[in-house]
């Protein structure tokens, strides 16, 4: 009795686990009409702000794109997709948890689930390898507009597609940066200090200023590789300070960012200025060290200052505002542009047909003043299919506001330099 | 567990053929990557079993063999151009040298100790592989786009091929595990972890079997290593050496079953599908409530249900065999034990071999290493 | 010789004394009752928590919500020991290495579901600020976390020796079943034990959080170094674990300034594999 009882028990619970993923997959599987994007974020883990920073960013993209605005931007004056009979676009969120297994997994899901025709995201650089190795396998394009990996367009991808600068350009931008210093401020600058942290965008970034340090002719005396959620950092700043560079040049995530400076503060560390990516433009590090994130400088895409010479970008922040009740972000900005790339090759297709996207993604020629950046426009380079217009700025915190100091042609403010030691500070 | 019943072996014919059957009844690519997913970590709970399960070392770093796997076989692929197949046995290899070179100081740690020593070397490895610049350090691995092929083994337009091969490599664990728990290895095994006190009187070498569990393990690990490497096309530090899959390994084992053979099968798909569903169903609202369900779930089982599924069932047969236990021996049976520590005893039915003898459980005396 | 290097010892201390804290919370629980407490990291971040919570809500400063924290954590922990891990004392070995891995992902995930995974940082705790004593750079909160950290352990100790209670709790971990022959409730004294390890890594909690930033997962790191520091110290051994987590603040430190910052946690772990095969009951284990 028990024998029977435990093989049906067997042959049930099979069947059940091997339904299961049927089950979980079936409630996915539905007809479209609207013209479906994929759009993956870590939308739970660590990373769940970013995450949520970015989607709100293509979100709000998506609803200009499917409303009547009057906004100097790709589409917003009609509704929808005109050349597709007024087609809307539709996200599917997809949630990648920050890990690059789940990247493949659900790019792979929302292309052969869901139809989506199109990919953007994912942020996390190592995540968009592998949901954009995905896509190319499934010959689907894919569209990136907020992963700064410069590998991610060194793959030989035909059907990735990159907007936003990379870290070999904003790397390129700090040292043309301390050139103009030299230039124009008059302010030399001999040795260098790196430090980054090292997971691979850190590292990316370290070899990339290693490089460009030696092109340049600068001294790199410190070049420190570190641990991003370190319980302590003053082995590393103990190292900074012995090799007392001129600049310190800093690429972390947000938790790091905010450590090094209570260090920085705490031993007394004062570089002549600090040039930094990523963490230090996070929305959470201004309220979390205050005015002790004054002078930094940041690589930046976006600031809300560019409003001063294109108005377009008071007006999109003002809508943005409106809807979620905060500035735009750097990382809801970036992730604002890749909808209006795909919905305007899409449109000049004329079909969701992958291969003539591709082949009008090629064809791409927005004007500059059409993107909330200060950018020429976005055009793709044939080879590696990046933006060839896609610039960065810096900008600095002054008065626990950033504020575009460079290029100095298009800056809203002077840029402090050297900046003030800690103990001169308030 | 020792020799299977009949009853046992058509039970399991009969998943296998539902298995093998499972792509053409369901279609699509992502109920496909759930499975492939389950049969990953199956694999890999039962080749923990074998160290964990079977001799008692409980190792909470089988990420660091996985890793070796996977980079070993990508490192030689996207370098020299080796053969997938090949780097497969390479890494497999190395990850059983790696594992021979920890085990043999930790071959004396116990419980307790070797789990945290365990994780210490895993994550000394993951650090270290994180700055290593000649495997990419943290920017990973980027294997080849390549023609599909099974030589190649990569496949693009359809994700069957994969199923079909882990499923290989899975039935293969299954046998190996087989293999090691009936084999005298497996018996001594059991000896050593029911009573490592008795086992060393009656003098049984404890370092040979122990490493060789170690090495076995690993070797099946750094196997699913190279087919994830494969699969995704990439793989950095954080997809491959982190102490979650070591974790999920260890989780997928116990729920199932540690000590018996099917328990990791049974548990993977349980919980693998759990895991994804949850993130897809739950996932983008953003709030981890999956793995708030997943940590209550472990809690439960640990807490009430420590035999994991498999050992829920075998009591169902062995109260049911146990009334016809006319059977081979006089063998005290599974439920009986207080302090009858036989070597020759690992008793009539299946749930006995997850059941520690007094002196391992809770707070008794000095704890010996 | 190297001005910087007095600054690394000194600051090895800092946050050598506050690893000693952590870790004996874990190492009490694990000498009573054998049981790995995986979890311990969460019940750091859950300190942590409860003093932002006190400082944004209630404007009360981390010095202050020490006794809450203590407390809370106290009664989760015997909570969590009733409930949970009591069940789990009388299985396999395997199941109460489990269980508490269960507890963390659980109390992790909750922080996340409740508090969403951002980060806090507690802006203007009443010690804040850096004595400039010659070439060393002495943070006030370190240094106050550091100070808090010796007084509670050296406390701790006290309580254990000289107190009635105490003294039953080391007998325990001594020897269980002459505990229990000698009329010991050690049911009692487990969950007792279980509720202390977590209040004195809750007060740990309340230190950090003066000056390091507050998030569901920082738990983990902390967790897993305070773990090589038990075992490095001898599972059970209070002064072990005391001794144990100053010198991994001065191994985490001294070997990130001298040899790699990057490596410098797996330097942590070496020595303590290297410790554990030469000695594998710890510096002080018995």
């Amino acid at each position: 009795m028990g024998n029977v009882t435990r093989r049906r028990f067997l042959i049930g619970g099979s069947a059940l686990a091997v339904s299961m993923p049927w089950l979980v997959s079936e409630t996915f599987a539905a007809p479209t009409k609207t013209i479906k994007i994929g759009g993956l974020y870590p939308l739970t883990g660590n990373l769940a702000s970013t995450g949520l920073d970015c989607k709100r960013g293509a979100e709000m993209a998506v609803e200009i794109i499917n409303g009547k605005y009057d906004l100097n931007l790709p589409l917003a004056k009609t509704e929808g997709l005109p050349n597709l009979g007024g087609a809307k676009i539709e996200v599917v969120w997809a949630d990648t948890k920050g890990e690059p297994k789940n990247g493949q997994a659900e790019a792979e899901r929302v292309v052969t689930q869901d139809g989506v025709v199109g990919v953007i995201g994912a942020y996390q650089s190592a995540v968009t390898k592998t949901a954009s190795q995905a896509t190319e396998r499934l010959r689907i394009p894919y569209v990136c507009s907020d992963s700064s990996s410069p590998t991610l367009t060194e793959r030989g991808l035909k059907y990735f597609f990159r907007v936003s600068p990379h870290d070999g350009i904003f790397a390129h931008d700090q040292f043309n940066f301390l050139k103009d210093l030299e230039k124009v401020k008059k302010q030399k600058v001999q040795t260098l200090g790196l430090l980054y942290e090292n997971t691979e965008f850190g590292s990316n970034v370290g070899k990339q200023e290693n490089k460009y340090a030696q092109e340049y002719g600068y001294q790199v005396v410190a070049d420190i590789s570190y641990t991003a959620n370190a319980t302590d950092v003053t082995s590393e700043v103990g190292r900074l300070t012995k090799a007392n560079p001129d600049v310190l040049m800093h690429a972390s995530y947000i938790t790091d960012a905010i450590l090094f400076t209570k260090t920085f503060k705490e031993m007394g560390f004062n570089p002549k200025g600090m040039l930094t990516m990523a963490g230090y433009i996070e929305p959470g590090y201004l309220p979390a060290v205050k005015a002790d994130g004054d002078y930094v400088i940041v690589r930046s895409t976006f600031a809300l200052d560019l409003a001063k010479s294109k108005p377009l970008v008071a007006k999109v922040n003002e809508l943005f505002k409106k809807k979620y009740g905060v500035d735009m972000s750097e990382n809801a900005a970036r992730s604002f542009t890749a909808p209006f790339v795909f919905a305007d090759a899409i449109n000049r297709a004329r079909t969701t047909e992958p291969e003539a996207v591709v082949k009008a993604l090629h064809e791409t020629n927005i004007p500059g003043d059409q993107v909330i950046y200060p950018w020429k426009g976005v055009r793709f380079d044939p080879q590696f299919n990046q933006n060839i217009y896609a610039t960065g700025t810096l900008v600095q915190v002054q008065n626990q506001q950033y504020a575009t100091v460079w290029p100095f042609e298009a800056a809203a403010k002077d840029v402090v330099w050297p900046f003030p030691a800690w103990k001169s500070r308030k | 567990m020792r020799t299977l019943t009949r009853r046992q072996i058509s039970v399991f014919a009969l998943v296998l053929i539902l298995l093998i059957l499972y792509p053409w009844f369901v279609r699509g690519s992502f109920p496909l990557h759930i499975m492939i997913m389950v049969f990953l970590f199956a694999m890999m709970g039962v080749a923990w079993n074998i160290m964990g399960g079977y001799a008692g070392m409980f190792s909470f770093g089988q990420a660091a063999f996985f890793g070796i796997g996977a980079y070993t076989s990508s490192y030689l692929l996207t370098t020299y151009h080796v053969s997938p197949w090949i780097g497969l046995l390479a890494g497999g290899v190395l990850a059983a040298l790696a594992a021979a070179v920890i085990g043999i100081p930790c071959s004396n740690l116990r419980g307790h100790y070797f789990a945290i020593a365990s994780i210490a070397f895993a994550e000394i490895v993951r650090i270290h592989f994180n700055n290593w610049k000649l495997v990419g350090a943290a920017e990973g691995l980027t294997l080849p786009i390549l023609k599909q092929s099974f030589r190649n083994f990569e496949f693009h337009s359809s994700k069957l091929p994969y199923y079909y091969i882990l499923l290989g490599f899975l039935i293969f664990s299954l046998l190996v595990c087989s293999w090691v728990s009936t084999s005298r290895m497996g018996f001594y095994f059991r000896a050593i972890k029911e009573s490592h006190d008795l086992a060393k009187v009656v003098g049984i070498n404890f370092v040979r079997y122990r490493l060789a569990a170690i090495m076995i393990s690993a070797f099946l690990t750094a196997m699913a290593g190279t087919f994830y490497a494969q699969y995704i096309l990439y793989l950095d530090p954080d997809s491959v050496l982190v102490l979650a899959i070591s974790v999920q390994v260890v989780l997928v084992a116990m729920l199932g079953g540690a000590g018996s053979i099917m328990g990791p099968v049974i548990g993977a798909a349980i919980l693998l599908p759990i895991s994804e569903g949850t993130r897809v169903w739950l996932g983008y609202k953003g709030t981890g409530i999956d793995m708030i369900v997943y940590g209550t779930l472990i809690m439960l089982i640990s807490a009430y249900h420590p035999q994991g599924v498999w050992g829920l069932l075998s009591r169902i047969e062995g109260r049911a065999s146990s009334a016809a236990a006319a059977g081979a021996s006089a063998r005290p049976t599974a439920d009986a034990h207080a302090g009858e520590q036989s070597i020759a005893g690992a008793g009539a039915g299946s749930g006995d071999a997850t059941q520690a003898p007094p002196v391992e459980g809770g707070g008794a005396g000095r704890k010996k290493l | 010789m190297d001005s910087g290097v007095l600054q690394q010892l000194v600051n090895s201390l800092l946050i050598g004394s506050v690893y000693s804290l952590v870790a004996i919370g874990l190492t009490l629980i694990w000498g009573v009752m054998n049981i790995i407490n995986f979890a311990h990291g969460e019940f750091l971040m859950l300190g942590m928590f409860i003093a932002f919570w006190f400082y944004t809500l209630l404007h009360l400063d981390p010095l202050f919500s020490i006794p809450i924290c203590a407390a809370v954590l106290f009664i989760l922990g015997a909570a969590i020991y009733r409930f949970i891990v009591s069940k789990v004392m009388s299985g396999p070995l395997l199941a109460q290495l489990v269980v508490t891995f269960g507890v963390s992902i659980f109390l992790a995930n909750l922080a996340v579901m409740l508090w969403t995974p951002d980060f806090r940082l507690i802006e203007k705790p009443l010690l804040s600020g850096t004595w400039s004593l010659g070439a060393v750079q002495l943070s006030i909160p370190k240094f106050a976390a550091s100070l808090g950290s010796v007084l509670v352990s050296a406390g701790i100790l006290l309580f254990l020796k000289k107190t009635k209670t105490g003294k039953a709790i080391l007998a325990v971990e001594m020897n269980r079943e002459s505990a229990l022959l000698m009329g010991i409730n050690t049911e009692r004294i487990n969950a007792l034990s279980f509720g202390v390890g977590a209040a004195l890594v809750g007060i740990a909690g309340a230190f950090l959080s003066m000056y390091y930033y507050i998030y569901p997962q920082v738990g983990g790191l902390f967790g897993l170094i305070s773990f090589c520091i038990v075992a490095l110290g001898g599972f059970g051994s209070i002064e072990g674990a005391f001794l144990a987590g100053i010198l991994i603040g001065f191994v985490q430190t001294l070997g990130g300034y001298y040899f790699d910052p990057a490596y410098k946690y797996a330097i942590v772990f070496l020595v303590y594999l290297i410790t554990v095969w030469i000695r594998p009951q710890g510096l002080l284990g018995w």
